[in-house]
């Protein structure tokens, strides 16, 4: 299965874009989705979910046109929203079957795959509560649940992990790399750890671009043997960081331990291990 | 002047709000034109502010009175069900937690939304006026257009009527907020209650006092003038919309009342019971902490913290998950659709629909069809405004504008689903006519059926929200009590076959708007 997203642009208003200009080839395997506030990520997610009309450019999956045929796409996608709400006075059971049968999905076993997906992820026991008594990260298991429903082939999650607990992230991300392996899946994070440990490759965005797209080593190359750490008294960092991008800092009792990158290496440094993290915020920050 | 600055940035901000949407645009638009027929234009076949068989002079006197009373009256009516929700919204959007943790008081709150509330029917006040204006140039033949004479009416008449309603909107929300029907049906009732006992009759100091609309005085001037100076049996007037057809209307001159200093403390008063109204409202004002569910809702809450509590997300492995089929069928969307709307809204407000379907067995089968079944439908208003709208105000329609063809599934599905319930209320009625082979009103009453539902769902569409459709309906219902032809949608004063000759191009606009909007909002999110 191959999504290909040919010069797809979302322009706004005059001045403002979603996307531009923006290619990508997916194929199987799991895709995660990089980039600051307003980079466009969800832009993309909702026209890939047909939720959004591009104002030009082609998007294909094996050939045909999703744009002109989005029925085609939606029988076999699962879609978690960034922000979604829920029917409060329906409960979990109700919810999911509304769900199936928006996605077209029935048949004896409906009941069964709904009962195995709710205790898949631990709602079984109030299954038959009103979802508007649910807390934050209930409501986003049950969105990660009716993304399922349909036995997806094209997975989309944006911000999966918000409101879930440490312990939940590990398990939605070997969810996920279960799922991966005759599925196209496309996921966006803030978080970098998440994309990290299971993304086989990853796309990073700005200003509705395409920064990069590559495998994890791919990308992180553009950093490697750039990433120092240095320590230094506190007065110095100011004007340390109006001179090269720091990354992270830990201030350490009167020092301060500073993590950076830079083409040439300042006296007392020490070379680092770059990360997916480092090149991200390589990337974005030095394509201003 | 800080504490000054800071009440009118609160009002600012929440009148922008407000006024920043289709909905309210449309209300701006709906009101315009109302304006325009309260001054009928000659030749017209009704009337609206009448002395007997006389009205006046179209001069600027006369067309200031009257659109300043007619504001009153029907801007008091539509207008409640416009502002009613500015706490809800505060709650809905959590902002409400915010304003809990600062030193705002209770009584500045809700003092600002009364505020907010008035400077709203205040906007739409001043587009009747400027519209009242320009009737006056366009119908006074010419004579002198007097400013004083022409605002006075609207200083002294709607705007503390206005100012009543914007209290009376917070109250309701203070004290009846968790059931918005009962606040709807409340003020319903009052309303029927103040223009069924204040306003007819002779103009007394009582009713002149206890009248909030504050026309009743202004009407009594006006008869004193027609009996004094043209018709010695002219009977009380009336402030409505009549129907004159073949009837003789005559004329007189009218110059203005002289404003009492009785009316003038009446007015005030009704500005000073608002206020203090308010201030004891502050004393029970929830400050949006607020038990969300009854008891046995807060035993289930526990539950499922204590389940959040102890359990993870699990592993859920894809192959182990048993197959399933393809069923494009519409059938279980229609079922959660009515699930949905049997549960919106107080559970025991079905026995008060079961009350209403029983009386449309009994009663008389004409009272039945003219008063029940209106009221009853009337009291869907909160089932039936959000049909189309609830996705987007649910913030569900992630799923259903990306589910497989949601176009003709699943709006399809909400429009029988609306239908069904208004069909079932209406059951006794349809048996009744059935039994007496009387096919005709069976006919009537079904297309009304769609096209109320129609209606909500075109309008919440068009406008986002529920607010605009639950303004129309209450309209609507008001002047199907009133036995008004031309809001007899189920056939109740009309039984012919030409309503549904009317009706079914209606029902296809109707349709075919709320497919169109909906399609073109699929496409682009």
């Amino acid at each position: 299965m191959v999504l290909s997203i040919q010069h797809l642009s979302k322009k706004y208003s005059k001045e403002k874009f979603g996307l531009r200009d923006y290619s990508l080839n997916i194929e199987n395997g799991i895709l995660g989705l990089l980039g600051p506030n307003g980079a466009g990520k969800s832009t993309l997610m909702k026209i890939i979910a047909t939720i959004s009309k591009p104002s030009s450019g082609t998007i294909t999956l094996d050939g045909r046109d999703i744009v002109k045929e989005p029925n085609y796409i939606r029988k076999i996608l699962g879609y978690l929203p960034q922000d979604f709400g829920v029917y409060a006075n329906l409960n979990a059971y109700e919810f999911l079957e509304y769900i199936a049968a928006m996605k077209g999905v029935g048949g004896p076993n409906l009941r069964k795959r709904i009962e195995m997906l709710l205790e898949g992820v631990n709602l079984i026991e109030a299954a038959k509560l009103p979802i508007g008594t649910y807390s934050g990260g209930m409501k986003q298991r049950i969105g990660i649940a009716q993304a399922l429903l349909n036995d997806p082939k094209v997975l989309i999650f944006d911000e999966p992990t918000v409101g879930l607990d440490p312990e939940e992230r590990v398990r939605f991300r070997n969810l996920i790399s279960d799922l991966a392996q005759d599925c196209i899946i496309i996921l966006s994070s803030h978080i970098v750890s998440d994309i990290e440990t299971i993304a086989d490759e990853v796309a990073v965005m700005k200003g509705g671009m395409l920064i990069t797209k590559g495998t994890q080593p791919d990308v992180i190359k553009s950093v490697a043997g750039k990433v120092f750490e240095i320590v230094m008294e506190g007065s110095a960092v100011n004007d340390f960081k109006t001179k090269h991008l720091v990354i992270n800092s830990i201030r350490q009792k009167e020092n301060t331990r500073l993590r950076y990158i830079s083409d040439s290496v300042v006296n007392t440094s020490i070379p680092c291990t770059a990360s997916l993290e480092d090149a991200y915020l390589f990337l974005t920050k030095n394509n201003a | 002047m800080h504490k000054m600055n800071n009440y009118k940035s609160i009002i600012k901000g929440d009148y922008q709000q407000r006024t920043r949407s289709y909905a309210f645009l449309i209300t701006l638009a709906i009101s315009l034109y109302l304006a325009y027929t309260f001054v009928p234009a000659p030749g017209a076949n009704y009337t609206t502010v009448k002395i007997g068989k006389y009205v006046g002079e179209n001069n600027t006197a006369w067309i200031g009175h009257v659109t300043a009373m007619m504001t009153s009256v029907f801007l008091s009516l539509f207008g409640f069900y416009l502002i009613n929700s500015s706490i809800k919204k505060d709650r809905d959007t959590e902002v409400g937690m915010i304003i809990a943790t600062t030193p705002v008081s209770n009584f500045k709150y809700l003092f600002t939304k009364v505020l907010s509330n008035f400077m709203v029917l205040l906007t739409i006040t001043g587009l009747v006026s400027i519209m009242g204006i320009i009737l006056v140039f366009a119908r006074s033949n010419g004579t002198p257009f007097n400013i004083v004479q022409f605002l006075l009416p609207y200083l002294l008449t709607t705007l503390p009527c206005m100012f009543f309603i914007s209290s009376l909107a917070v109250l309701a929300e203070v004290f009846l907020g968790k059931w918005p029907i009962l606040q709807y049906i409340g003020f319903f009732c009052l309303f029927g209650i103040i223009t069924a006992n204040v306003l007819p009759g002779t103009g007394t100091t009582a009713k002149i006092l206890i009248d909030p609309f504050g026309v009743k005085m202004v009407m009594t001037g006006m008869e004193n003038l027609v009996r004094q100076q043209y018709d010695a049996t002219a009977t009380v007037g009336s402030v409505g919309f009549n129907l004159s057809s073949g009837q003789e209307v005559k004329t007189f001159l009218f110059q203005g009342i002289s404003w009492s200093a009785l009316y003038i403390i009446s007015r005030l008063l009704w500005i000073g019971i608002s206020i203090f109204a308010i201030f004891i409202a502050s004393k029970f004002f929830h400050r949006f902490d607020v038990k969300e569910k009854i008891s046995s809702r807060k035993k289930k809450n526990i539950i499922t913290e204590n389940i959040e509590a102890r359990n993870v997300l699990q592993e859920i492995k894809r192959s182990a998950l048993p197959s399933i089929l393809t069923d494009y069928g519409i059938l279980p969307f229609i079922k959660t659709e009515l699930l949905m709307l049997f549960r919106k809204g107080p559970k025991w407000f079905w026995l008060v629909n079961i009350g209403g379907m029983i009386a449309m067995f009994f009663i008389p089968i004409k009272i039945a069809h003219q008063f029940v079944l209106p009221i009853v439908w009337f009291m869907q208003v909160g089932r039936w405004s959000d049909l189309a709208s609830k996705e987007k105000t649910n913030r569900i329609h992630y799923f259903t504008y990306a589910a497989y063809q949601p176009l003709k599934r699943l709006l399809t599905s909400q429009i029988i689903a609306g239908i069904v319930i208004a069909v079932t209320l209406a059951l006794p009625l349809l048996i009744r006519y059935l039994l007496a082979a009387d096919l005709l009103p069976v006919l009537n009453i079904f297309m009304g059926a769609v096209f109320i539902v129609l209606l909500a769902v075109c309008l919440g569409i068009l406008s986002e929200g529920k607010k605009l459709f639950e303004i129309l309906f209450f309209g609507i219902t008001y002047f199907n009590l009133n036995l008004f032809p031309i809001t007899d949608y189920f056939g109740a004063v009309s039984s012919g076959k030409s309503l549904a000759l009317i009706m079914l191009p209606i029902i296809a606009v109707l349709l075919m708007i709320s497919f169109v909007k909906r399609k073109y909002e699929i496409e682009h999110g």
